[in-house]
This record gives structure tokens, sequence and C-alpha cells, in this order.
């Protein structure tokens, strides 16, 4: 069986970890600095007093002036969930995470262990612990064990039987499935909001209509998808902080706090001479934020000069000063060789590689030679009116 | 205060998709017999583009879908103003 791990309102919830005193208040996640002024997630009582996730800031504080917006805590969020996903790996489960608060694991391994398959998913439950109000949702399908968490009470796990995966799936909505907003606004035209009412569209009408995507959400709707699980390596924890003495805002020091950081790590005897191919870089920032950007490497290299050509840049990014600066390798190579990979690499591996194929591309052609099209007036009947190309930020 | 990069002076800008390039043409009867050196087979259709002309800068096309002796397809247009002519896709 498939199984499905969900967190609801994770970032929320990993940034009220320390602030007990908010508990049962209206509280709501900040926007992030520099991006538009939306809330995040909301706590309960938030919710009864109106508030939805992405509201405008200015209208949810309207709606509730005794809202309390709490920072993104981006780093702290990481730290907590990757401090679950090794208690699910200690409790014997090979985890694949989706994003932070949504993991897959595979229960066959653990189910002799423990005792069934209700026992494996008790299992699982425990490791994450009750404060974080879990759901599981177990299937043989992988959208199925997605859809049976979404439903599955807090601290509880659902179980959706081979046979039964049609009609458990039909009532749904189809918000479940990760479409475009684009492809989503589609269905909602056709007057499409049910798995069910989808599932029984003729495919080829639906590939017609809605493309690849639109396909491989049908196969969803009808619990025909094929994906599996693809766990993780769990990662070697080798990192390196650098407390100031007083925050830092100046990009120089901040360079020069780097510089001795990657000394210091790619010195450390646990690397065994084994390159990175990831690396994260996080700052716990003045007033409690904190911030993280994580870099996938084109190629491991545990090259100083290099790894610091690609984190420097970095620093400007950062929205305050910083109190600590951290520094962690990630994913390290087998070997100090180069090996290349036998199995293509999908999901989040590929996006991860495509953006930074993108960087890349952007690094040895200039900051224009990345861009999106952007529909202006798709009805004009000038041909170079109707699209215009803008630069990519990512 | 670390400066936000998107704050910084850069020369990002939005372009156009799909400018005209200009072309060379050959015409006779204003229809293109010649585009870039190679001989079109058979024009497929033919259409005028009259827009914008509230404004100071009116447009004024006559495109022409062809097919060239290469078998390659071309959208050409005239610019019924300048009387220039560009390739574009349609």
């Amino acid at each position: 069986m498939i199984a499905c791990l969900t967190l609801s309102a994770f970032p929320l919830r990993a940034a009220l970890a320390g602030r007990p005193e908010l508990r049962g208040q209206p509280v709501a996640l900040a926007p992030e600095p520099g991006r538009l002024p939306l809330i995040g997630p909301c706590t309960a009582a938030a919710a009864d007093a109106g508030i939805k996730p992405g509201m405008r800031l200015s209208e949810a504080l309207a709606t509730c002036p005794e809202l309390r917006l709490v920072e993104q805590d981006p780093a702290g969020s990481e730290e907590q969930w990757e401090r679950i996903l090794r208690r699910l790996e200690d409790a014997g489960f090979a985890v694949e995470p989706v994003e932070a608060g949504c993991a897959y694991f595979e229960t066959r391994g653990v189910e002799r262990l423990a005792g069934g398959l209700e026992a494996a998913l008790r299992r699982a439950l425990d490791a994450v612990g009750t404060g974080w109000q879990p759901r599981v949702g177990a299937a043989s399908r992988r959208f199925a064990a997605l859809a049976a968490a979404s439903v599955a009470p807090a601290g509880k796990a659902i179980v959706v039987d081979d046979d039964d995966t049609g009609l458990f799936l039909e009532p749904l909505p189809v918000d479940l499935l990760a479409l475009s907003p684009e492809r989503r606004g589609e269905l909602s035209e056709l007057g499409i909001k049910r798995l069910g009412e989808l599932a029984r569209l003729p495919g080829a009408a639906v590939a017609d209509r809605l493309g690849l995507d639109g396909s491989e959400a049908w196969r969803q709707a009808r619990g025909e998808d094929e994906a599996g699980v693809a766990p993780r390596r769990p990662p070697e924890a080798v990192a390196e902080t650098l407390e100031f003495p007083e925050p830092v805002g100046n990009e120089l020091t901040l360079g020069w706090a780097l510089a001795a950081l990657l000394d210091r790590l790619l010195a450390r005897p646990e690397r065994g001479g084994r390159a990175p191919r990831q690396i994260a870089l996080a700052a716990r920032l003045i007033g409690g934020g904190s911030w993280r950007r994580t870099l996938t490497l084109r190629e491991p290299t545990a090259e100083a000069e290099r790894l610091r050509a690609a984190l420097g840049p970095r620093l400007a990014e950062v929205p305050a000063p910083v109190v600590s600066l951290r520094l962690e390798l990630g994913e390290l190579t087998e070997s100090a060789g180069v090996q290349a990979e036998l199995i293509r690499p999908r999901g989040n591996r590929l996006r991860e590689r495509l953006r930074d194929g993108l960087r890349q591309a952007r690094a040895a052609a200039g900051v224009d030679a990345v861009c999106t099209v952007v529909e202006v007036a798709p009805w004009s009947r000038i041909p170079e009116s109707r699209a215009i190309l803008v630069p990519r930020d990512d | 205060m670390v400066a936000h990069p998107r704050e910084q002076g850069d020369s990002r800008s939005a372009r156009r998709l799909n400018e005209p390039r200009p072309a060379r043409v050959l015409e006779q009867k204003g229809h293109p017999v010649e585009v870039n050196r190679v001989p079109v087979a058979l024009v497929r259709e033919e259409w005028r583009v009259a827009d914008r002309w509230w404004t100071e800068a009116p447009v004024q096309r006559r495109y022409f879908d062809v097919v060239l002796e290469t078998g390659e397809n071309a959208v050409v247009f005239r610019d019924e103003l300048t009387g220039r002519w560009y390739r574009q896709r349609a």
C-alpha cells in the first residue's frame, strides 16, 4: 500500500511551535517580504472570524482587527519537517517528501514488523506525534492515498480498498488534483467540480481538450495513476553555524562569514572527500524570522571557490540583518568521483535541476536569457501584440 | 539592511514576442513571387489587417500565407503605409 501523510497548514504550525501564548488566538502567517501582501494559512480561531488563506493583508485586518501575524520561518519549518521525516525513517518507513507537510511512503516493508497495515499506519502517526495533528491516507494508488489523507480526521488514518477506489474518489473535489490554475479554470468553466464528473468523461476528449496534464488528472480521478513512491536517501547532516555578536546587514561581512563557514564545512572529517549535490544557506534574522535558500548544484563539487560563487549572490536576497548564518551540505555523493545518473530524475528533483539549468543559462547568456511568455491580448489581429516575453526571476 | 535584488537597478524589461522581421520579397501585381530569394509555389491564403486607425500609429497590412518551392510555409505581409515587406508567424 502507498500511504500519504499530510500536516495541514504546516508552515504556520512550525512558526507557532515556539509561541504557546498564541494558542487559541486568531493568527495567520504574514506575507513573505517582497511578495504580494497576501496572508498565508490561518488558525481555526482566525477562520471563525472570517479570515481565509490568500486574503489581502488589509482586508484580513479589516475583517478581524485582533488578527495576529507571525513571521514566516522557512528555516525553522524545514528543520521541524526534517525532524518529522527522520522520526518516520527511524520507525522503518522509506519516505518521499513532496513539500513541507506532505510525504508519501510504502507500508509493505513495515506491515509484517508492526503486525498489519493498521498497526503500521498507527506507528507512522505515533512517529509524527499527535501535536502536529497528522492525517494519513493509504491506498494502492498514490493519488487515492492523498485523497484519503485529505479527508482523514486529525490523528487518524483512512484506508481505501482497491475495489472501492473509484467510489471513494467520486464525490471529492477536483481541487485535490495537482493542476495549473488555467486547467483548473477550464474544468470550472466546463462545470466539473467533483472527481467523479471528470472520471466519467471520455479519455480521448479530455486529452484533446486539456492536454497531457488533463489526461494524467483524468487517470488519477479514475484511480488509475501508475506513480509509485521514490523514497529519498536520508541526508547526512553536515552543517556549520556562525553566530554574530550583533546583527549584520552588510553584504561584504556576510560574504566573509560565508567564506569562513565554507572553509570549516569542507574541512569536516565526516565529509570524507565527498562532494555535495545540494547546499543550503540559512539565516536567522533580527526580529525572530528566518531566511533560507537551497541550491542544487549543476554538478557535485567540493571546490570552495565554485561554492562561494554559487552562494555569494544569494546573500543579496537576505531581507533583514542577520543574527546567525548557517550552511548545510546536503546529498553528498557516494564517492569522491563523478558518476552519471542511470535513472532520469523526476518530480521535485527534476524541477530543481531545471531551475538550476535556467540559472546557469542566465549566468551564461545574461539576465534576459530566460523569459516567460505572457499573453496580453491573445485576441489581437496584430500578431506581435498578442504576447510579451517577461524575464524570469527564479 | 540589504537591498532586495529586484530593487537594484538592472536592465531587465519585457519585450514583444513574434516581432515582424524585414523580408526580401519580389512581387508581381501586389502578390509575392519570391521570399528571401526562394520562389513562391503557392499562395494559400490572403487577408488584410487594418487596426489602430484611431491612433497615431495605425496598422494597415496585407498578409499572404505562402508555400515556397522548398516546401516551407511562410507568412509575409506588406505594410501598406510604408510599402515594405516583412515575415512573421501569424
